[in-house]
């Protein structure tokens, strides 16, 4: 059997971390193919529906990321995304998610390389934890 | 372009171990500036680095055993080269694939150390024999803390003192600690840095498994050689335990009321700062400060003190190899200690203490200068 | 409901993206999406004959809806927004799908990036499907323009838009404007006094009709956006009378309190009520209030000043009773051109700087150097002796992880500058330690020949340390300058009198508070962050915001110039407009459902969203012009009332929903 290979989703504020992985790929920095970029405006932008919906959907990981605390383009985005995020953890710890699967960060529009390090090491840390429960379970029924 | 350096296989394990950072050297030659050897003698560390660079390092240049890797040079490199390992990577190609010559002093060390376990060339079996009217116990399951004086200690008869003050120390205290049986080797640190890799590997694999087996949760050291390879290094090999250097144990001693010092030292000592305890691990303040906790100490600092502090000439396997009379960091060092008029240096590191006993003998100032360790003090002060 | 009739193209980017992925393929599999109506691939989308693919196929085909794969959105969304519109479509029924950036210039196995494309070109569809038309409205840009700091870029750019008869609010938080300008003695490459030509344009500045100019002052507030920032600025008491101040300096003679220069370096004295320096502009007198007996004793001690003031412009009143000033006013534009701190050598332990009276910065050599200065125009050590030695060292605090990485592009410059003032104005041989000699710009290479023509001593090599500890006869009483000589291959220790150390820029400590009032992003190295560094370098991520000079990073004069006048330029340009559009993706309410709880308007922090009753019942309304769609509101509203333009749940979460599904 091929090696499991995590699928992820990542949702980006489109001022810093998006910005970041532009830096990435205009400065060639090689990451893993297994993430997905949704571009939102703000990290504050992100609804817990889209986090639920992403791992109903399979996902085996999501990232949610923007700028750091004094960055953000719309004053304190990413406090209240952080709230958003601790919220969803006891949702996702309900679930029975592993907390590794929601991955938080920071990412300045100058840290194409962090973006890198930070897919590379979601991959490998999903890789070791195995796919997501929900996808095994949708797989079983498809 | 004339063909640089016919060892490839060489030149990829310098460049493997120096690692992204070695390319990022830009010659500016900070490193040969800061470098102590230049006090006494030109060694271009630049060079070296450029040499490193495009695989043109000479293997049979004594320059190879030079460096004391006491990492002055590494902590003001403005890209952050790690010059040591470069150092220490030539010198693995030196001892590993045979290019070169290994300078007699260190090959007998070294084979020492691979035989009997020890550079002294001892037998293994009275490793423990420093203590034997001292009444340590083994150390066994449960016993809280395993104190590991490594090689000098055990067996050079002045350094001895080292050892022995600690266990006078701890069995007043009255603390649970042993030591560890004779199958025990040297931590094998320096020998690293001289470039015998194998012989780290199976030193550090022997000293695991017997730790391990042991249940060792605890380690007090004297040697911070000892105490950089088991903090920094043999967790990577598997071996996991909280490290503790001597001054930092009696320090928390003192911190905490346990540890009372009463008798009085009228003297002026002076202390040099170990390059394995202050550089490499960042610890400046305990050593200091158990000293000013003893009565009548004025402790006084060298001109070049803490980060800048001279190194001992000791490091990188170099306590092994000849320095001849005239390069001596140690004579430096002693010369300045004269110069502040102090009575005692105080030291906290077994090499230290070899190459100071040294200096002050050849120099005729053992009337007038006494070398100690701060363990040997502590025991004095303790009453 | 009318058919949505999609079409989607995918751009090569010659081999940028076609290089990696198999364009052909994601375009065939595009056209199976449903409510594809065309799917084409395209070498150079963004070319005119690529857009006009576009533009030709909305007419042909009927399309309403657009998807382009290409580079990121934040480079070529506008272009094809536009080409849409040119088409005869609302611009916003067209989505992006980034497949350059984010993936085939950061993957390699072609494969899994052809899949990856795919995906997102899949996701853009189904996004697209959900996008509805929207209106970008016009609002009026208010003229006025705010410029923060009045060193030479803030000058020259308040000048420029001035002179355009725009009114223009300078605000600068030293008593005087200059800058390190005005510090400067002579300027590289042509040696120019720096005083002479720029002390016409503080003139300028301070008597322009259309220059509204507060020293002394801090922009404490901004609030509002691009065409209509409320700007607060707090004008600092000066402790004296401004309207009867003469400036006659008299009360500076008689002002018994002491203390350093500022601007001196501290080579000179200044007094409790001073005038920083004799172009000061306005010329008129401040009082330290830290400083002044009277003040701090609360009138009972010393009083000389009110004593001599003919003018009557230091009273117990000003001492006692001024208080700092709260200024409101409006601006479209605003320039922020702060400026730089010079790097303190004394955190290099090795290099002695506090510790040797001979180890100066740059700073200090310039005033110096000057005619006009503490010392005359003489270089003079400590003890007043002429030195016989100067060393001039390179790269403090720069191109050094331990402290800045980046150059800081001017010293090499200065520091051969000093080389030929030394030579000028003393008998000094000159040492100068360098790693590489950096002399990119107009006439500077030319600079360099002409030092070394003059016999200035160059020796490669980052100095190890200066020490005062001699082992020599010739170093006793010397500053003895270690380092390689890195192309003899040797140690060298040179003995001299004075160790010049040419300081980084860095930026100035208090940026995160500035970039904070002003919203500005910062670079890792804590100097602003551009828009972009090649094509929008002093635009910054808010609308409206502007950035110049050393506040960006260091640069030379002509250099900071350039940018200023580029700042100006932009801000002329928007008030020739004179009108701005408003984001059209901002959050809207749905009042069926708005239960009035508030919770938007407690998240929002532009306080757009505002709870009334309406016939009755509390629902909230939207200031357009103040969201700016960050969408935090929508994800707190408790009932889902709230939703963003172009970003609905709705079509994010159809996004989503794509991006996860096997293909
Ligand atoms: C030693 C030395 C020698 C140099 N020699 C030369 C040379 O010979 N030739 C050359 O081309 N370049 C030279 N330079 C570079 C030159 O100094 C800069 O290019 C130039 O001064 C940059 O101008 P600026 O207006 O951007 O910044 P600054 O001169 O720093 O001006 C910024 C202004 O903003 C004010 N300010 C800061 N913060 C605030 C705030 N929050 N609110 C309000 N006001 C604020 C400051 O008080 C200051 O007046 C030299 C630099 C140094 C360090
Ligand atoms: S200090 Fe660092 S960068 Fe400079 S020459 Fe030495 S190794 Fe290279
Ligand atoms: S580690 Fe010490 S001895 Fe070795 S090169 Fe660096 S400064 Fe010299
Ligand atoms: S804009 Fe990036 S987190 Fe708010």
């Amino acid at each position: 059997m091929a090696e499991f290979e995590p699928q992820i989703v990542a949702f980006c504020c489109n001022w810093c971390t998006y910005a970041a992985a532009d830096l990435a790929g205009t400065s060639r920095v090689h990451y893993p193919p297994n993430v997905r970029i949704v571009r939102v405006m703000c990290s504050s932008m992100v609804n817990p529906l889209y986090v639920l919906k992403a791992f109903e959907g399979g996902a085996d990981g999501v990232l949610v990321a923007g700028c750091h605390h004094s960055d953000c383009h719309y004053i304190d985005g990413p406090v209240k995304c952080d709230a958003t995020v601790d919220k969803l953890r006891k949702v996702l710890h309900v679930l029975g998610l592993e907390d590794e699967r929601l991955r938080r960060e920071l990412v300045a529009a100058s840290e194409g390389v962090v973006f890198a390090r930070i897919i590379k090491e979601m991959v490998e840390q999903l890789k070791k934890i195995g796919p997501s429960p929900f996808k095994v379970k949708t797989e079983a029924l498809a | 372009m004339e063909v640089l350096s016919p060892y490839k296989e060489a030149t990829d394990v310098i460049l493997e171990a120096g690692g992204e950072p070695l390319k990022l050297c830009y010659q500016c030659g900070l490193c040969t500036g800061i470098c102590p050897w230049n006090l006494v003698r030109s060694f271009l560390v630049r060079r070296i680095m450029h040499e490193a660079q495009l695989g043109a390092v000479d293997f049979g240049s004594e320059d190879v055993w030079t460096c004391v890797t006491c990492r002055a040079c590494v902590q003001r490199c403005p890209r952050g080269v790690e010059i040591i390992d470069v150092m220490r990577a030539i010198r693995r190609a030196v001892a590993g694939l045979g290019i070169g010559v290994v300078p007699d002093a260190l090959r007998i060390s070294a084979k020492n150390i691979a035989g009997v376990g020890n550079p002294l060339g001892e037998a293994p079996e009275k490793r423990n024999d420093w203590a034997k009217d001292l009444g340590v116990k083994k150390f066994a399951s449960g016993t809280k803390i395993l104190y590991f004086p490594c090689c000098v200690p055990s067996y050079d008869p002045d350094v001895k003192a080292v050892s022995r003050s600690t266990a006078t120390i701890f069995n007043k205290l009255g603390i649970d600690y042993g030591l560890i049986g004779t199958e025990a080797k040297c931590c094998g640190e320096a020998i690293r840095k001289a470039g015998h890799e194998d012989t780290f590997q199976s030193l550090a694999q022997n000293n695991i498994n017997l730790f391990t087996s042991n249940g060792v949760k605890t380690v007090v050291v004297s040697s911070p050689h000892c105490y950089h390879t088991f903090k920094n290094e043999y967790p990577e090999l598997g071996g996991k335990f909280e490290v503790v250097h001597i001054t930092q144990y009696l320090a928390s001693l003192i911190d905490e009321g346990k540890l009372k010092l009463s008798k009085k030292i009228n003297k002026k000592v002076i202390y040099s700062d170990p390059c394995y305890l202050g550089r490499h691990n960042e610890i400046y303040d305990e050593p200091r400060k158990i000293l000013q906790s003893i009565p009548g100490v004025e402790l006084i600092e060298f001109p070049d003190a803490r980060e800048n502090g001279l190194c001992c000439g000791g490091g990188g396997g170099r306590i092994w190899m000849d320095t001849p009379k005239g390069e001596r960091f140690s004579d430096i060092r002693v010369e300045q200690a004269v110069g502040k008029g102090a009575d005692i240096i105080a030291i906290a590191c077994p090499y230290c203490f070899l190459n100071y006993r040294d200096s002050v003998l050849s120099m005729g100032k053992a009337e007038t200068m006494q070398v100690k360790d701060i363990a040997e003090l502590v025991a004095e002060a303790i009453g | 409901m009318e058919e949505i009739r999609i079409g989607v193209y995918i751009c090569h980017c010659g081999f940028n993206i076609a290089g990696v992925v198999n364009v052909e393929e994601v375009a065939k599999y595009a056209a199976t999406l449903p409510s594809v109506v065309i799917s084409r691939e395209y070498r150079y989308m963004c070319s005119d004959p690529g857009q006009d693919l576009i533009k030709n196929d909305i007419k042909k085909l009927g399309l309403n809806r657009v998807v382009v794969a290409s580079c990121s959105p934040r480079m070529h969304e506008p272009t094809f927004r536009k080409a849409v519109a040119d088409g005869g479509l609302n611009p916003y029924l067209y989505e992006h799908a980034n497949i350059r950036e984010h993936c085939s210039w950061v993957h390699d196995d072609k494969e899994l990036a052809t899949k990856k494309a795919k995906d997102l070109v899949r996701a853009a569809v189904k996004r697209v499907y959900r996008h509805e038309p929207l209106v970008v409205k016009e609002a009026p840009l208010n003229p006025n323009v705010l410029v923060v700091g009045g060193g030479i870029a803030g000058m020259q750019a308040a000048l420029d838009i001035a002179n355009g008869q725009n009114k223009v609010y300078l605000v600068e938080r030293d008593p005087s404007i200059g800058g390190h300008m005005i510090q400067l003695d002579r300027t590289f490459p042509t040696l120019d006094c720096s005083e002479c030509i720029l002390t016409p344009k503080m003139s300028d500045v301070g008597h322009h009709p259309f220059i509204e100019l507060f020293t002394y002052s801090e922009v404490e507030e901004v609030s509002g956006s691009i065409g209509n920032f409320k700007i607060k600025v707090r004008k600092k008491a000066r402790h004296i009378d401004e309207s009867k101040c003469i400036g006659c300096n008299v009360c500076e003679e008689k002002c018994p309190w002491k203390t350093d220069s500022e601007f001196e370096m501290g080579l000179a004295k200044r007094k409790a009520v001073y005038i920083p320096f004799a172009q000061a502009i306005p010329h008129l007198a401040v009082v330290d209030p830290n400083l002044c007996a009277y003040i701090k004793s609360d009138g009972k001690k010393c009083g000389a000043c009110i004593k001599v003031c003919e003018a009557q412009a230091i009273t117990p009143e000003t001492l006692l009773k001024q208080t700092d000033q709260i200024v409101e006013f409006d601006v479209g534009t605003i320039i922020v051109a702060t400026g730089y701190d010079q790097f303190d050598p004394s955190v290099i332990p090795q290099y002695g700087y506090g510790k040797y009276d001979n180890v100066l910065t740059g700073l200090h050599f310039e005033r110096m150097t000057c005619a006009a200065g503490p010392t005359g125009g003489k270089i003079l050590l400590k003890d007043g002796r002429e030195p016989e030695r100067i060393a001039l060292v390179h790269c403090v605090g720069s191109r050094d992880q331990n402290y800045h990485e980046y150059c800081s592009r001017v010293c090499c410059m200065y520091a051969l500058k000093y080389a030929h003032l030394a030579k000028e104005l003393s008998k000094a041989d000159v040492y100068q330690f360098y790693i590489d000699m950096r002399c990119f710009g107009e006439g500077y290479e030319e600079f360099y020949k002409r030092c070394s023509e003059e016999g200035v001593n160059f020796i490669r090599g980052k100095v190890a340390k200066i020490t005062d500890e001699a082992l020599s006869d010739e170093e006793k009483g010397k500053l003895v300058v270690i380092s390689e000589d890195t192309l003899l291959g040797k140690l060298v220790r040179v003995p001299v009198d004075m160790v010049i150390l040419c300081s980084a820029l860095e930026a100035r400590s208090d940026a995160e508070n500035v970039a904070r009032i002003f919203n500005l992003n910062r670079r890792a190295d804590g100097f602003f962050l551009e828009r972009h560094v090649k094509l929008d370098p002093v635009a910054t991520p808010t609308d409206g915001i502007f950035i110049a000079g050393c506040c960006e990073g260091p640069r030379d004069i002509p250099d900071t110039v350039a940018q200023a006048e580029a700042t100006a330029a932009k801000a002329l340009s928007l008030i020739s407009k004179g009108t701005i559009t408003t984001e059209a993706a901002v959050s809207t309410v749905d009042e069926s459902i708005c239960h009035g709880c508030g919770r938007c308007e407690e998240i929002c922090a532009f306080h757009a969203p505002k709870v009334a009753s309406k016939n009755g019942t509390l629902v909230s309304s939207i200031n357009e012009t103040l969201c700016k769609g960050c969408g935090a509101c929508a994800v707190v509203c408790p009932t889902g009332a709230i939703s963003i333009k172009h970003f609905t749940q709705d079509e994010i979460l159809a996004e989503v929903a794509a991006l996860t599904e096997v293909s």
